[in-house]
């Protein structure tokens, strides 16, 4: 049965779409994975999701993340608040009590940006802010514009940010509606919605009627075909917690189990990425210049044995004039040394540092917004939501994906040229860095401190 | 010269309408008439295409001294005739490959609108040719490298006039943004190409492309 294009985004297809648009034909196409069973007790940090399943996929481990996912973001619209925060609190363990911190339950994670430490807290903020001791910043920064990123970027300027994960969209709908209409502490500014899981992207864009769409390849996770979610690629555990890594000083300890998260909106050009770039030429770009596998292969094992060094990333720029969008990233998101954390944990050298939470998406740019920006004509893209130790470390990660590399090295290129990796096929809208403190904190933190 | 081809195009859409309904019309009165007789006879008629513009590509059989294949239809506006407005490119190489182009542009607003649709023979040569360049320029060097034309085979498809062709997504040249079908006949390869831009979107090329492989007509040089 056919729906219009604006019907699906808008939600108007009666029992097809749902509240939830086009996103609620994911349920119609997927069915969630088996999950395991709940941990006993929650871990200190939000940003963790226990549960999530592993699959083999060409002989590479490969994590199943959930369903759906959805951020929203809001300003803060109480006055007082003490009451807020407890309101905040026993709704977020009034949702924990109901759902299991899992996939099949509901992952929540609240972060928190500049603006509201600075407006709210800013004499507790300045204080106990944690501070990133590598690069003598503190360790949440204001977003920046990256050389590959369009001069039109908005830099957002969100107090809160919520970050909800399921394999079910009710409980998404449920928790969204208890934190942002029920409660009355935030004002909401964007909702923005997706979706993960394998043959879900080339099905809600053919749906969707994204051009491009007809080549995704029918098993591809994300848009763009190849899987992300290599075990091999994503931080272990703790490793991207503000005091794993000894990048953080924490003034008191207060946001000790912390971390960061950079969220942003990218546009994909689909129909550039596969009618204008050969599977070869994808691969390369996606990986690294030179790089061959079997023709259709989507999943490439990103182990520590096939990680990219700066010296690769630069004989691969000057043998071909390209780099790959792995490769690059890989030369500050992967451990150079071995190193061990506070809870004892050893973390080998080439680890992956970031736990990448992002999501494809055919909002334009959002679901909804206040400000009324969103476009009903859907576009393919992904809601990037990335949880890394410091603002500093993520923005090291990002400028090595436009060839400026943490060694000092600047591989020069056109602004989103061909050769700079996925740049040519991206289009960045919109960015922000938050803070998210540990659970125990997570609600309007340091604002039990004001006198 | 965009308005000038606006006009011209408008100009001919508005002469492809009103033969359009002239041909209708002459269809239905067939129809009704042919309720006395030669049902049959239409039917055999219409499955049997035939090169309307037969001139132009017996000429260009005659002097590759290869057949050619001529399209009985092209998506609208385009009329397969070379030679004639649309016709941009009519190019015989020393090695007797030859292409034939047909383009339609039309600027509505910020989007430009394009149909263009290429043949292409390749006489004696059954071999993807590999004399595409990637080219790009990187802080001042110049990078080349030779890739094969036709990239990102999809399969297979058979035509109802028996051609089995393999459907191609990447390509390059002239044939970049293109869906190509690329087949071979007697020791020769042919493709035909249809570029994915607006008003198309990739399904309805590849919807055109069967069309047109399916009223290909094989112009033996005489």
């Amino acid at each position: 049965m056919g729906i219009t294009r604006r019907q699906a985004l808008a939600g108007t297809a009666g029992a097809v779409a749902g509240a939830a648009g086009i996103y609620a034909l994911v349920d119609r196409h997927a069915s969630p994975p088996e999950r395991a069973a709940a941990p006993s007790s929650l871990p200190p940090e939000q940003h963790l999701l226990d549960g999530v399943q592993v699959i083999t996929d060409n002989g590479v481990e490969v994590l199943v993340p959930p369903l759906h996912h959805a951020v929203v973001t809001g300003t803060v619209a109480a006055a007082d608040l003490p009451k807020a925060r407890a309101g905040l609190e026993d709704a977020l363990r009034e949702l924990e009590s109901r759902f299991p911190a899992t996939p099949a339950g509901l992952g929540i994670t609240v972060a928190w940006g500049l603006p509201y430490f600075r407006r709210h807290v800013a004499a507790q903020w300045e204080r106990l802010q944690p501070l990133d001791v590598r690069a003598r910043k503190p360790a949440l920064l204001d977003a920046i514009r990256f050389p590959s990123d369009p001069s039109d970027i908005e830099l957002e300027g969100n107090d809160v940010a919520v970050l909800l994960r399921s394999d079910s969209e009710a409980a998404i709908a449920e928790a969204e509606k208890l934190l942002f209409e029920d409660l009355g502490v935030f004002a909401k500014t964007t909702v923005r919605r997706g979706f993960a899981g394998g043959g879900l992207p080339r099905t809600l864009a053919l749906e969707a009627g994204i051009r491009g769409a007809d080549l995704i390849p029918e098993k591809a996770e994300l848009f763009l075909g190849f899987t992300s979610t290599l075990k091999d690629n994503l931080g272990p555990s703790r490793i991207a917690n503000l005091e794993t890594l000894g990048l953080a000083r924490i003034p008191q300890g207060y946001f000790r189990h912390g971390t960061h998260m950079h969220l942003s909106h990218i546009h994909e050009n689909l129909e550039k990425w596969y009618v204008n770039t050969s599977h070869k030429g994808r691969v390369q770009t996606t990986f690294r210049p030179g790089l061959e596998v079997p023709e259709g292969t989507l999943t490439v094992a990103q182990g520590r044995d096939e990680i990219s060094s700066a010296a690769d990333v630069r004989r691969g720029y000057r043998a071909h004039g390209a780099i790959g969008h792995t490769g690059a990233l890989q030369t500050a998101s992967r451990l150079a040394r071995r190193q061990i954390g506070p809870d004892g944990t050893v973390y080998a050298a080439g680890t992956a540092i970031p736990q990448r939470a992002d999501f494809n998406t055919l909002d334009n740019p959002f679901a909804w917004s206040a400000a009324g920006t969103e476009s009903a004509d859907p576009a393919a893209g992904v809601h990037f939501v990335v949880f890394n130790p410091t603002s500093d470390d993520f923005h090291r990660v990002r400028n090595a994906m436009d060839g400026v590399l943490p060694d000092g090295t600047t591989l020069v290129f056109d602004p989103r040229a061909e050769g700079q990796g996925f740049n040519s096929v991206l289009l960045t809208t919109r960015r922000q860095n938050f803070l998210v403190p540990p659970r125990a904190r997570r609600s309007f933190p340091l604002s039990e401190l004001r006198s | 010269m965009r308005r000038k081809a606006l006009r011209e195009a408008t100009a001919t859409l508005g002469c492809m309408r009103t033969v359009l309904v002239g041909v209708l019309g002459l269809a239905l009165l067939a129809a009704a008439l042919g309720v006395a007789g030669g049902v049959g006879e239409a039917r055999a008629q219409a499955a049997a295409p035939r090169c309307a513009q037969l001139g132009g590509w017996q000429r260009l059989a005659n002097r590759i001294k290869a057949p050619v294949y001529c399209p009985s239809w092209l998506p609208d506006p385009l009329v397969a005739q070379i030679g004639n407005r649309w016709n941009n490119i009519d190019s015989v190489s020393p090695d007797r490959t030859y292409l034939e182009s047909w383009a339609w542009q039309e600027a509505a607003g910020l989007n430009t609108q394009e149909i263009h649709v290429i043949l292409r023979g390749y006489p004696g040569q059954t071999a993807i040719p590999r004399t595409c360049q990637d080219v790009k320029t990187v802080a001042g060097k110049t990078y080349r490298k030779n890739i094969a034309c036709f990239e990102d085979p999809h399969g297979t498809w058979t035509s109802k006039s028996g051609i089995t062709a393999t459907m191609y997504t990447v390509n390059h040249g002239a044939d970049s943004w293109h869906v190509l079908f690329a087949w071979r006949r007697a020791g020769s390869l042919y493709t035909l190409s249809e570029h994915v831009a607006l008003p198309l979107t990739f399904s309805k090329v590849v919807t055109n492309l069967k069309r047109m492989l399916d009223g290909l007509v094989l112009v033996k040089p005489a």
